[in-house]
């Protein structure tokens, strides 16, 4: 009964003062709604591979080339010969399989698809516990001719027909072959790095004229994933990695006689379940999440929960004195301290319940757009213990937020109260207030910095001339396929003749996809161990032109000039030693020319074919480009070389200047028109460079979202702090106002009283805010200057203080244009 | 000193109109010290308030030093008010978190004194009232009485030609009521026009003439209270 009675006086008090309870509820809903999405985003970045039965045991090698002169190159891929090489070193390796990532063309009647297949050795099938719908899993990869499929891929190539049994051709360029479908397996979850489709075994056999793939420690290719017999075997494994690389490793071309494998080379190995957060390298087949921005969003999700619950005690305690005649009448009518602490609490968790039913319609509201932003499918589970965790949660709020004002209201005399009919308020919880708004808006202006200066670095990168003109470049992608490529002549030509196509060129890899691969360089005179390793990339004539990247000496490749590629085939026969070089201007300086000019004309040898071949080529530098940026503005510029590649590419880079819709379709339909088995794939330039910062873009995003929230949060909580205040210094104003101050001045009065938590609030986010980001800023190579902080820094202050302004002025000027002999003569 | 004519007050809340004025006609000379009485509602501090230019009246005229104020705005009222008129409450209405001496300068804060002359008029003030001794006490650490001299002191900081006091002994026992009296005696004596609202007759003797309201009307003018 005494409960029913908390409950109704609670509702009735929520009713009485609509202002102070729909500023608390909505306060704590939007704070819930935002804690759930970070903590829905938080706990899917977290739970990445950790449901396989195996995840203790289960690991990935990852390898860094440190490569002398320039940025390591880090890969999450294996070299070829590693998993052979780590079975028979390690015994406490039981199981280990590559995972490589195929895009075979796959023709079904009339069409023809581009499909990803995932090959892997048989152990995969016995680390990873795959769901099987249909077949016999276990046995369904014992020949070259199986593939398991995933419910997805059944349904879209058999539609509703048992594909067990039924065969499927692929073409992966190099061969081809007739699959028998073994068994269906669930579809992959989001969550997790090995996102498999089609499974189909590696089988070494069938690449005899690429043995270099399983032979060459010097590349890499495929992910290799391997189990060990218990979970401390990781560490060992790890500690023992550099003694396993010297004794495994070929004698390197670089770093002279004495050099050991472990200096250059350094490989690792991690848990699968750190893999989403924690592994570096490229080579990753599903987008990697990043520790650090789980740890700020994380942050986030606690600042905004205790900007929340200050909110809510703060607006609770500021009608304390409102409140302070109930609670002594109840007092003097029996009530015990321990009954009143319990109606508090009572009350401010049936707030918090209102709070949380209307933060759960938020979250839903905001759930579509998170997800795109984030690139994610995150929900809230009903039918699992979500409901339960949010309700815990609001809870927590609901008891937090409501036990100090419980005490506090509990705790009032009636003798006082009812005597003095005046405030019950002692000033200490009038400081508290003040300490606590500072905190309030310390968070905001700090996530408001934050949001700026990321902000700021997306638009300097996007600003930034990266050396070649990104606009109007329509990329046409899969050239490398051989049924493309024996028409590239053809579709250039086409391509060429197009109304407003204004050049086509050919390359490996475009800007924002790009690979590494790398070549040894050694000057004349040089002794083979001390050549120097450089980047490489394959281009076509007219590249520069096309691309506009500005050439600084000499000139580049030219049809008429009779450039030729070089052919490692012809140097093994003797011919055609000799060919041309561009450099870009980082490489002729690593090469110690003193200018670019100086570079023009001068002899290069470079290696080709297998090391042990011994085969050089001598180059003659022809020109000296500028340095442009091929890669995010995450990595140093790399010296590089541009070899030509004459015949064959991965793209075609079409420029234009007209609409890029008609281009696209122009293309495409000479695409069509001459390639029937393989789909037309374009991009465009512009937007593959801004891809290199979707990460960023959705932080940036999320900050912006996150930061704005907090900011609101924190105006309401000032507002009702406003409106407390104002009603609590009616006296003082109206004697301020008997003593002949104007309506101006008493505005001035309390909006300094405002101004001046914000302030302190200033002193205290500038420096933690200028510590994080410029720490953030240190991921770019090329970033925007420390300065540029400050800068924000003080656009946040005034941007919170005129929010500070505006959100307490219709109050303050109300208050200050009332009559005062009211305040005076009933105080 | 002042005139007021034919002079009506009454307010408006929702659908009942309170008459708390009706053409009431008083004339105040310089010098004089007023006791107004009457029993509760019967206007007194409408009357005060009016006086005073806290509020406006509905109709009539209010002649203050030969000026018609009835219709002066709020901007005007406040600039006569606050260097004509001083006022001293029954509750005191000391800010709490200012200091005696702060209390009684914030008086001059809007007239545009110099620090140091506010500083001297302030410390003179104290002196006249016998706070000087508590200058830095703040409200809360005062006994009643304390409180209504220095009400009284910021009443007379600036120099002010008329007080207006409502019911300044209210709060306060016999002994210290009597001294508040004492001290508007003596303001009195010194030039100072002083309308006070007041429930004791005792106190009402301290005056030189009493206004007598019954129901918004001035029912006996020009005697002393009978009861």
């Amino acid at each position: 009964m005494l409960i029913y009675n908390y409950l109704l006086s609670g509702w009735r008090n929520i009713n009485h003062n609509k202002l102070f309870s729909s500023i608390n509820i909505l306060g704590l809903a939007i704070g819930l709604a935002a804690v759930t999405l970070i903590t829905l985003f938080v706990r899917s970045e977290l739970s990445y591979d950790t449901f396989w039965k195996n995840a203790d045991t289960l690991n990935r090698s990852h390898i860094v080339f440190k490569i002398p002169g320039r940025d390591p190159f880090k890969a999450v891929s294996a070299p070829g010969p590693l998993i052979h090489a780590l079975k028979k070193d390690y015994p406490q390796v039981t199981y280990a399989s590559r995972l490589a990532t195929l895009s075979p063309a796959i023709k079904v009647g009339a069409e023809t698809f581009i499909q990803k297949v995932n090959l892997v050795d048989k152990d995969f099938l016995t680390m990873f516990d795959l769901t099987s719908l249909s077949g016999d899993l276990t046995n369904a990869l014992n020949d070259p001719h199986s593939l398991i499929l995933t419910k997805a891929l059944a349904t879209k190539y058999f539609g509703q027909e048992d594909p067990i049994g039924k065969t499927l051709s692929l073409d992966y360029d190099y061969f081809q072959r007739d699959y028998k479908i073994t068994a269906v397996i669930e579809n992959s979850v989001p969550n997790t790095q090995l996102p498999v489709t089609a499974l189909a075994l590696i089988d070494e056999n069938d690449w005899t004229e690429r043995s270099s793939l399983f032979t060459q420690w010097f590349s890499v290719n495929a992910q290799l994933y391997f189990q060990t017999k218990n979970p401390s075997d990781l560490d060992h494994i790890n500690a023992t990695f550099d003694d396993f690389s010297n004794r495994n490793f070929p004698k390197l071309p670089i770093g002279g006689a004495d050099a050991k494998a472990s200096d250059f080379i350094e490989l690792s190995a991690m848990n699968i379940k750190d893999l989403h957060l924690h592994a570096v390298g490229s080579g990753e087949m599903n987008e990697r999440g990043n520790a650090t921005r789980v740890f700020i969003f994380s942050a986030i999700a606690v600042l905004i929960l205790i900007i929340a619950i200050i909110n809510f005690m703060n607006l609770s305690t500021a009608r304390a004195s409102q409140r302070a005649k109930e609670v002594s009448l109840r007092k003097v009518m029996g009530a015990s301290r321990t009954n009143l602490i319990f109606q508090f609490l009572g009350e401010s968790v049936l707030v918090t319940f209102i709070a949380l039913a209307i933060s759960i319609g938020l979250v839903e509201l905001a759930l579509p757009f998170y997800n795109e932003v984030l690139n994610k499918e995150l929900a809230i589970n009903y039918a699992s213990s979500d409901m339960l965790q949010i309700t815990g949660l609001a809870l927590l709020v609901g008891i937090l937020g409501g036990l100090y004002p419980a005490f506090v209201l509990s705790n009032f005399r009636p003798a006082t109260v009812l005597k003095a009919n005046k405030s019950a308020e002692s000033s200490a919880s009038v400081k508290l207030r003040a300490i606590l708004v500072v905190m309030q808006f310390a968070v905001s202006i700090g996530l408001f910095i934050s949001t700026a200066v990321v902000y700021s670095q997306m638009q300097y990168a996007d600003k930034m001339n990266p050396g070649f003109n990104k606009d109007n470049m329509l990329i046409v992608h899969r050239m490398g396929l051989d049924a493309v490529n024996e028409k590239m002549d053809m579709l250039v030509k086409e391509i060429s003749k197009t109304p407003q196509v204004t050049a086509v060129t050919w390359s490996n890899e475009t800007p924002g996809n790009t690979n590494e691969n790398n070549t040894m360089l050694r000057l004349p005179g040089m002794s083979k161990d001390d050549a120097l390793l450089m980047g490489q990339r394959g281009v076509g004539y007219d590249f520069f032109s096309t691309y506009e990247i500005k050439v600084l000496a000499g000139r580049t490749y030219q049809k008429e000039r009779n450039d030729t590629p070089l052919a490692t085939a012809k140097l093994r026969e003797g011919v055609n030693r000799k060919s041309s070089i561009v450099l870009n201007l980082a490489a002729a300086r690593r090469l110690g020319y003193t200018s670019a000019a100086d570079a023009i004309g001068q002899s290069i040898f470079t290696s080709r074919g297998n090391p042990n071949e011994n085969l050089e080529a001598e180059l003659e530098v022809i020109g000296v480009v500028d340095d442009v940026h091929f890669d995010s503005l995450r990595a140093t510029i790399r010296p590089e070389i541009y070899n030509l590649n004459a015949t064959w590419s991965q793209t075609l880079s079409v420029r234009f200047n007209g609409n890029p819709d008609t281009i696209k379709a122009n293309v495409e339909a000479i695409w069509q028109n001459a390639i029937t088995n393989i789909p037309f794939r374009y991009s465009f330039l512009r937007q593959d460079v801004a891809d290199m910062y979707k990460t960023e873009q959705g932080q940036a995003k999320m900050f912006a979202a996150f930061s704005g929230l907090a900011i609101f949060i924190a105006c309401l909580g000032l507002y009702g702090l406003a409106n407390f205040t104002a009603t609590r210094r009616t006296k003082e104003i109206g004697i301020r106002k008997v003593m002949g101050a104007s309506v101006f001045d008493i505005v001035k009065l309390l909006l300094w009283q405002f101004s001046k938590p914000v302030f302190i609030a200033n002193l205290i986010a500038w420096p933690i805010a200028y510590w994080a980001m410029s720490d953030w800023l240190e991921l770019f190579v090329y970033r925007i200057d420390n300065s540029y902080i400050l800068l924000l820094s003080i656009i946040a202050g005034i941007g919170a203080l005129l929010i500070a302004w505006l959100t307490v002025a219709t109050n303050s000027i109300s208050v200050a244009k009332a009559n005062p002999i009211k305040a005076l003569r009933y105080d | 000193m002042l005139k007021i004519q034919n002079l009506s007050k009454s307010y408006r809340t929702e659908n009942v109109e309170t008459t708390a004025l009706n053409n009431i006609d008083i004339e105040i000379k310089k010098g004089e010290f007023i006791a107004i009485m009457g029993p509760s509602g019967c206007g007194k501090s409408t009357l005060l308030n009016t006086i005073g230019m806290l509020d406006s009246p509905t109709s009539g005229h209010y002649w203050f030093n030969d000026e018609d104020v009835a219709n002066y705005s709020e901007a005007k009222l406040a600039k006569i008010r606050k260097h004509s008129i001083g006022f001293i409450f029954q509750s005191f209405n000391l800010i709490d978190e200012l200091s005696v001496r702060e209390n009684i300068e914030l008086a001059l804060l809007y007239h545009n004194i110099p620090s140091a002359e506010r500083k001297e008029r302030v410390e003179k003030v104290m002196e006249q009232v016998g706070i000087t001794h508590r200058a830095d006490h703040m409200p809360s650490q005062l006994s009643g009485g304390q409180q209504q001299r220095v009400a009284v002191a910021r009443a007379v900081v600036g120099d002010q030609t008329m007080i207006l006091a409502d019911e300044p002994t209210g709060n306060l026992d016999t002994q210290h009521g009597h001294e508040v009296m004492e001290m508007l005696q003596e303001l009195n004596a010194s030039g100072k026009t002083i309308v006070m609202v007041t429930h004791s007759p005792a106190h009402a003797e301290f005056a030189t003439r009493t206004i007598t309201l019954l129901d918004g009307q001035v029912v006996m003018p020009d005697l002393k209270a009978v009861s």
